[in-house]
Order: C-alpha cells, then structure tokens, then sequence
C-alpha cells in the first residue's frame, strides 16, 4: 500500500565528513506523507548529524534532501519547512509561555487576535491550556517538553524533527509523553523524524525505524520486522534481548552448534559448508520440550541461574556437551511453577527453525 | 531509485556549497568587519612597529643595527634584567600572600569573607600610580614611617615591587579563588579517612588539585608585573625597567626606534609567559570537567582564628596604602603644614590638564564602556553562534586573545607609528599610500580604540563563557520559526546576558579611568586624561596634586561600581521570575 504513495522526504546517497571523518556514508531512504520514522543507534553513531542535515544546519558533503518534490539540499534552515524539538527543550528563558509559542508567529504578520487563537489551540493541544503566563523555569521537564514541542508545531511546519526529546525526562514522564507525542502526531497527519537511541521507544512510536551503525543504515524497517527480523548481528544485538551462539554449516540448511544439529527454514546468508557462522535466537522464543521427546532442534540443558524480571523469569541455561556456553531463555511465572523448574533442573529446549537467524562471522 | 530524483543527486567531487541566507550573509558581513578592525587596531600597528625597529630615523632598512645598538648598551640592558627581576620578585611575593588569602576565603570559616572578598578587589579601582604615591609618602625622604626600612630606600626595586604587589594582588586573588574553589570533597574525604595530617593533605591533594591556577596567577603576575609602567615611573628612582625605558626613549629622546627595539625585548617574555598560560588554561578545562563534589570547608577554632588574623592584616595593609593617599590629598604641605586643605582638588591652578583631563576621561571611559561592549560582546556572538563559517571564526577566536599578549606601553607606542605618519611607504615597491586614520591622532577616538584594543581580551572570553551557558539550539529554533537571528539576539540573548553585558561594561570603564600605560603616548592638548595628569605632576613635584587626582579617580570607579552594583540587585529583582535555576520537576 505504501508503495503506492509519494514519499514526502527523499534522502540520497548522503554522506557527511568532519574533517576526515566520515560521520555518514551514502544515507538513502524516503519518509512518505504522515508517516512516524525513529532513527535508532547507539550514541555517535550519525543520528544527530543527519537530523541536522535534513534541518539544514549541518549541509552534507555529498548527496541530496528532497522535500515535497523540491530539492533542499543546499538552503539554509531558514528556507526550509520544519519544526524542531531538542532534548534540552530550548525554550526561551526571558519569555513567557505565550511569548514563546507566538514567537514565530509575530514574525509573519498574523493579526494579534489570531496569534492568541493560535496560542490557546496549541496549548489545549499538548494539554496545558492556562499555562500561558508562566516561565519556561516554573515549569517541570515534562511540560516544558510539551510546550516546546507545541512551539515547533505552531507554525504549522510539514515536517517535525525531534532530537532524543524523551532523554531527560524522569522514566515515568517519559512513557507518559511517548504515548502523548504520537496521539498528537497521529491527530494532526505531520510527517515526523525522531531521534533516539532508546529501542524501546523507537518500537513503540515508530511506524517504520531506521537503524543506524557508524554512519550507515544497518535496517529500515517496521518495528515488528525489525525486532523479528534483524538484518544482521549488529541490528540482533542493539534491538532487544539475544543469544548468540557460534555454530558451523553443514549444509545450506543445516548447522551444527556444539554436537547438536540445527535445522534452519532458509537462512539469511549464503552459507558454505564448515562455514563459521553465528546462530542468533531470542531468549523469549526458545520452547521448553519433554525430555523424553526428543525433539527436532532441541537440547538439553541445565538450569544455573533463574532471575525474576516481573513479568517473567531468565533463565541461564547450560548446555549438554557445550561447555560455557551463554543461553538464556524467558519464561512465563506459571510456567515456572507449572514445571517447578528451579536450578539444577534439567530441561530440554527447542530452537523454533522459523526463530533462529544466522549470520555469518566476519 | 526513483528516476524522478536520480539526476539531481549531489554527488560530484566536491564537497556541497552551502546556500547562504540572508542572516548568513549578515553574520558574514559582521564577522568580516569584526576581523578588519581587529586587524587594524592589534596587527597593522604592530606591524608597523616591529618594521620601525629595523630601521633608522630616516626610514631607511638597517637590519640588526638598533638591537646591537641596544644590546651595546649597558644601561638598557641592565633594566632587562632589572625587569626580570621585578617580575620574579612580585610574582613570588604577591603569590604567596594571595594564595593564603584565597586559602582562607575558599577553605576556612572564618567570619565576613564577602567582606574580605570586595577588600581584596579594592586596587582594582586605582591607577598602580597610587600605591606608588603612598608609598612615596610613607617611606619617602620625608616619610611617615621610613625608619621602617632601616636604611633602605623605597625608591627602587623595594617600591616597585611593594606597590606593584598591592596593584596585581586582586587579579591573582580571583584566579586563586577560583581554582581552590574547584577542589572535590571525595579526594579530601578519602585523604581524612587515610588519617593524612593537614599538612600532608595540603601537598598532596590541595596544591596538586589548585596547580594549574597557581601557575596561571603567576603567569598573570608576571606579566603585569614586568609590563607596568605607573608604578616603576613614580617610584623606581634610579632603577630603570623596560616600560620605563621606552617612555624614556620616545618621550625623552625622541628616540622612536630604540623604542620600537625595547618594545620588541618587552614583548618577548610576555608572548612567552601568554603561551604557558594559554596551555595551562587547556589543562586546567580538562581537568574540572569530571563530575565533582564541592567541599564544604568545616570549622576549625584556632585555624580560623589565624586565617582572620592574616586577611585582617593584609585588608588593613590595603586600606591602608589607599587611605594614605587619600588622607595626603587634604594636607596642605607634607610634612611641615599639615593643615587640612581642599587646595590640592583645584586641579586648574595646575600643570596636567586640571579638571578637564578629569572631565575627558570621563568621557572616554563611557565612550569605552559603550562601545566595547557593543562591539566586543556581538563580536563574540557572532564568533560563537554563526551557523557557517566556522574555520574563519576559530581564527577570529584566537585573534581575539591576543591582545592579552601586547603590553600597554607597546600598543599605545605602535598607535603612534600606526596613526602618526600623514602617509605610509609600502617597503620595497615605492608606492606611498595617504593614511586614512591619520584624522585620529591626538583625538578622543584613538584613545578609545586603544583603550577598547587594549582590554579586549577579558571582556571577551566573559562573553563567550555567557554564551556558552546559553542553550546552542536558540539559533536554531529561530531558524526553523524563521525569525531572524538579530532578533533572537534582542530579544532572548541580550536579557538573558545582561548580568555578563554588565560585567563587561564596568570592567571597560574602570580600565578606562586606571590605565595610563596605552594612552601615555596617545593623548593631545585636547585629550589630557586624569590617570596622565596624575603621572605628570607627579612629575613635575606635585605628588599633593597628584594623590588627589589619583583619589578622584578611585572615587569614581568606586561609585560607578556601587550604581552597577545596585541595578544588577534590581535587575535581579525583576527578572527572577524566569531566572531560577532549577525547575519544579
Ligand atoms: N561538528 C562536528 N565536528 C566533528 N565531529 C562531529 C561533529 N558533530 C558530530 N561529530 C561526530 O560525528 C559522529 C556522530 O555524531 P552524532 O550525529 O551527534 O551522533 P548521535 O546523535 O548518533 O549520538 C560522532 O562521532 C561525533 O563525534
Ligand atoms: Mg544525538
């Protein structure tokens, strides 16, 4: 369906050296109209950089920006449609809660009646409606987040880019205002840009994530495709839980990880046999068998750790004939009583063929 | 991917042109203007000086000649040494007086240390004239005390070194405060728990810790030490120093290229000194940024007791040396009529320039404060906050230091090479250029430029460290909401810097009041200024005269300091509302 549809931002083969250092190479993707796009990384990995290429304030070294059908790669911010949220908030400290939501709206000649109009709209709009005298100061982080976030939108810009805006707030403030951003971004259709490097917020607002590595996508995808399906080690590893286990091929469809076969539905990467590769499953869609199964890619193990997440228990297994070898699954509490599994246990589990991914090591 | 797009992909060689807005083109203009008159006001003049130093009266290349002429010249080269001297000297001295005054405001608890903070400040407002004058009257041939000495004379290295200590003691205060203030708690609890002696605590965890700010108050001492020219004029007898000499040769001789060549060998270990501080200024930042706990310094009767005793002295040394001043400024004829007398004020029945030089300073240190600040804080704005350009502006950013690296003497001495002549010879081509700031010579403007090129470097970083606490993203949540940058600046820069904005401005007059050292070269018939006349009719044998000039001079940078003191109380008042630091999270 998507397919369908004209992308309203288009990046091209951007790249962005500092000196001599490649912060981005070759960034392409597009961003279709309302859509919710997170960029999500580890710290200094280009997220920033990129933002700020696509707000103008840093210009790349190479490649372009489209913006509704009209190239932006070279214009200064100022000629540029967006509106931009910082983690630090930026609001203007001298001015009033009024003042800083009418401040770019002064500037263009809109009667003072409707700047007031506009004003009141924006603050029923992120909930803070008689807020309007106070100081950026005698605010806490979250309102002044949402006050911020309420500035950029005033101006009525195509498209709005946040810089980590969750990132100093409390984690209880945080979860709140997640669900609150996208609402608003839902109601109001604007196309959005979110950094962060916080997986689980990119998994929960987004509507598609962009994961990046040292200056590159590593994936682009739905949230559910990118956690079910990673597209290489680096994207197993950053989002959510994982195990990784080093396994050889045997065959096309076929590794063998300690003296154990695996089975695998198609695997990722081409392999060739005695390949090196690594064998990567979730610890939530590991199965528990019957011992006395036997059955196809399953294990025996042994119970040596058992922590209680709340929601479930993880459980540090060790296995049969692999010695040292770091697996753990997760299991619902009922589970756990249901089987009385506690440490020294033995269990059996079984590797889901259509859960694993294999990569190969490099 | 898209065909659409695939022909406007941006991919040649070189790197993307950014497209300039109107609010680039703005700051690049600002910025351009900012590097001209830097480079008119420091590098153009001291060019011009350097060049004089290898040539002759006439203008004509000679090479080496004047410095083997200098260096052939035992006197001259005796007040090199003589200089050095003196600087070593001040700089151990007053270091290790305010050292343990800073010790004692940062690490004890003892009683009225905002007190002793504003007493340690007091010189700030005098000309280094004026300790040198109530030195003369205390130690002097008819001294109130001179058997103090036993012998000695205080006109000499004893003097310089006593009234230049009293001048620079609260430069180095500041810096010494700040840099024990820094110190972290866990390195001192860990020490305690260690059952360290104070003693040891002291040499192992505290000087370590405050090092770089000791050395850079040294650095700071020395240089102003080795480069002042108020206090070793009045005072120095007998015992010549380098500012001294080339006052000696330009105003005395008419020696203009000796004193280019002296201004050269004085400019040496200031550049020097300006070098290690700059470096140890780098260190001292990577130091503090690791997360620290302040230390709370806890009561301890009898070190207290001795902390109080120590700046009760030292307070009452620095009073005291002001209030000689201002005492002798009433007396009617020291030592034989000491009759009380308002005769010494009538500046009019005298040589100096009379109320009038009064009066000019006053003008040009508004003028100073005014346009300084103007300048000097939107020059740091535009260094620090343009979107583009950023090669350009760290170079702005060094230019603008270097001024802490030319001494007044030097920079008052190439204004006259630079502003004097009616025309220029470019050297080698023949070519002769009309000097189109020649106008200035001998006007209020040069003065000011001076003044302003002079103490640049202070005020500046001020700016620039306000500017650094302001939110970065400001700019560009201007841009977005396309409001131009100048009206960010107006109206969310300019308030909240005004504190800082006001720091400047007061710095830049009471500089302006003080200094004698830049515009002893500079001022014409109808410019005399009240720091020169005191020096010159000290000259002349009205040291009276001169101590109640110097006195109105204190009097003004004291009650200009009190006004600033109460509008920064108001300004406070009114905007505290949103001045708050934290928020109610
Ligand atoms: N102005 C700059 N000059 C030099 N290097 C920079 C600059 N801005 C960012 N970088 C570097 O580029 C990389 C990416 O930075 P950034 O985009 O801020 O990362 P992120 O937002 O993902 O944490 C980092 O290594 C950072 O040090
Ligand atoms: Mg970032």
């Amino acid at each position: 369906m998507e397919q369908e549809q004209k992308p309203y931002l288009q990046i091209e083969q951007l790249s962005k050296m500092f000196g001599t250092f490649k912060a981005l190479s070759e960034i392409s993707f597009e961003v279709f109209e309302g859509e919710f796009i997170c960029f999500l990384g580890p710290s200094g990995c280009g997220k920033t950089t990129l933002l700020r290429c696509i707000a103008g304030l840093d210009i790349q070294t190479s490649g372009s920006v489209i913006q509704a059908g009209k190239d932006i790669s070279v214009l200064p911010p100022t000629a540029r449609d967006f509106g931009i949220v910082f983690q630090s908030y930026a609001l203007f400290p001298n001015l009033n809660v009024r003042k800083n939501l009418a401040y770019g709206l002064e500037n263009r000649k809109i009667k003072k009646a409707e700047i007031e109009n506009r004003v009141q709209e924006l603050l029923s709009l992120v909930g803070l409606p008689g807020h309007e005298e106070k100081y950026p100061a005698q605010l806490s982080g979250g309102q002044q987040q949402r006050i911020a976030l309420a500035r950029a939108l005033a101006t009525w810009p195509g498209l709005l880019l946040l810089d980590e805006p969750l990132s100093a707030l409390d984690a209880k403030v945080r979860v709140h205002l997640r669900h609150e951003i996208k609402e608003l971004q839902k109601q109001l259709g604007i196309t959005t840009i979110m950094v962060t490097h916080d997986q689980e917020e990119a998994l929960t607002m987004a509507d598609r994530i962009v994961v990046m590595d040292h200056g590159t996508i590593a994936q682009a995808g739905s949230p559910v495709d990118i956690y079910r399906n990673p597209a290489s080690e680096f994207v197993a590893d950053f989002v959510g839980t994982m195990n990784f286990l080093p396994a050889t091929a045997i065959t096309e469809s076929n590794i063998r990880l300690g003296e154990l076969e695996i089975e695998l539905d198609n695997s990722a990467v081409k392999m060739t046999p005695d390949q090196k590769v690594t064998l990567c499953v979730r610890p939530e869609d590991l199965l528990l068998g019957q011992l006395s199964d036997q059955p196809s890619n399953s294990a025996k193990v042994a119970v040596e750790g058992l922590e209680f997440l709340g929601a479930f228990y993880r459980a540090q297994l060790g296995m049969e004939g692999f010695n040292d070898l770091p697996l753990t699954i997760d299991l619902p509490p009922n589970i756990i009583d249901k089987h009385e599994i506690k440490v020294g246990a033995e269990l059996a589990v079984i590797f889901p063929k259509d859960r694993i991914h294999v990569f190969s090591v490099s | 991917m898209k065909d659409i797009v695939s022909n406007s992909i941006h991919t040649s060689g070189l790197p993307l042109r950014p497209q300039l807005s109107k609010d680039d083109l703005i700051q690049a203009g600002g910025l351009v203007l900012l590097a001209a008159g830097l480079l008119t006001a420091i590098f153009l003049p001291l060019y011009v000086m350097l060049s004089k130093s290898f040539q002759d009266a006439e203008g004509n290349f000679t090479g080496l000649e004047n410095y083997s002429e200098y260096f052939g010249t035992p006197t001259l080269v005796t007040s090199a040494q003589n200089t050095l001297t003196i600087g070593v000297v001040t700089t151990v001295l007053v270091g290790v007086l305010a050292f343990i005054y800073a010790y004692a405001l940062t690490r004890s608890c003892m009683p009225m240390k905002g007190l002793f903070r504003g007493i340690a400040m007091v010189p700030i407002l005098a000309p280094s004239l004026l300790p040198a004058i109530s030195l003369v009257y205390l130690f002097g041939n008819q001294g109130m005390i001179k058997e103090v000495l036993m012998g000695q004379s205080i006109y000499g290295p004893i003097g310089i070194v006593i009234a230049l200590s009293f001048w620079i003691f609260p430069h180095t205060v500041l810096i010494l405060t700040t840099a024990l203030s820094m110190a972290d708690a866990r390195l001192y609890e860990a020490a305690i728990a260690l059952r360290a002696s104070r003693l040891r605590i002291f040499f192992t965890v505290t000087l370590p810790g405050a090092k770089y700010g000791v050395m850079s108050a040294c650095f700071v001492a020395f240089t102003y030490a080795i480069t002042d020219f108020g206090a070793p004029k009045v005072i120095g007898g007998w015992y010549n120093v380098l500012s001294v000499d080339i006052y000696k040769q330009v105003v005395g001789q008419w020696n203009f290229q000796m004193g280019a060549v002296v201004s050269v060998v004085l400019l040496f270990p200031v550049v020097l000194s300006f070098i290690a501080d700059r470096i140890v200024q780098r260190r001292q930042i990577a130091l503090i940024s690791s997360g620290s706990v302040p230390l709370e310094p806890k009561p301890d009767k009898k070190f207290d007791r001795i902390m109080l005793a120590y700046c009760m002295t030292i307070s009452f040394i620095l009073l005291g040396i002001l209030a000689v001043s201002a005492y002798a400024s009433f007396i009617k004829f020291w030592p034989y009529n000491l009759n009380l007398t308002l005769d010494n004020y009538q500046f009019d029945l005298m040589d100096g320039g009379g109320w009038a030089a009064y009066q000019n300073s006053i003008i040009m240190a508004i003028w100073t404060a005014i346009l300084g600040t103007v300048i000097i804080f939107s020059g740091a704005y535009l260094i620090e906050k343009s979107r583009l350009f950023s090669r350009f502006r760290s170079v702005l950013q060094f230019i603008a230091i270097i001024p802490l690296a030319v001494p007044g003497m030097v920079l008052g001495l190439a204004y006259i090479f630079f502003f004097n002549p009616t025309k220029f010879n470019i050297p080698f081509t023949g070519i002769e250029l009309t000097n189109p700031f020649n106008f200035l010579y001998a006007t209020m403007g040069i003065l000011v430029i001076c003044t302003i090129t002079h103490y640049y470097t202070v005020p500046h970083l001020t700016a620039v460290t306000a500017l650094k606490q302001m939110d970065s993203e400001f700019e560009t949540v201007s841009a977005s909401l396309k409001v131009p940058f100048y009206k960010t600046f107006t109206r969310v820069t300019f308030p909240v810097c005004l504190p800082a904005i006001m720091d400047i401005s007061i710095y830049l007059f009471v500089n302006a009041m003080t200094t004698v050292s830049a515009v002893v070269f500079l001022w014409g018939p109808q410019t005399h200024l009240a720091s020169v006349a005191v020096l010159n009719m000290d000259d002349q044998g009205d040291i009276a005269p001169a101590a109640a000039m110097a006195m109105m001079i204190v009097y003004t940078s004291a009650s200009v300091r009190v006004v600033y003191g109460l509008l920064t109380r108001g300004i406070e008042r009114r905007t505290q509302a949103w001045r708050r630091r934290e928020s109610v999270d």
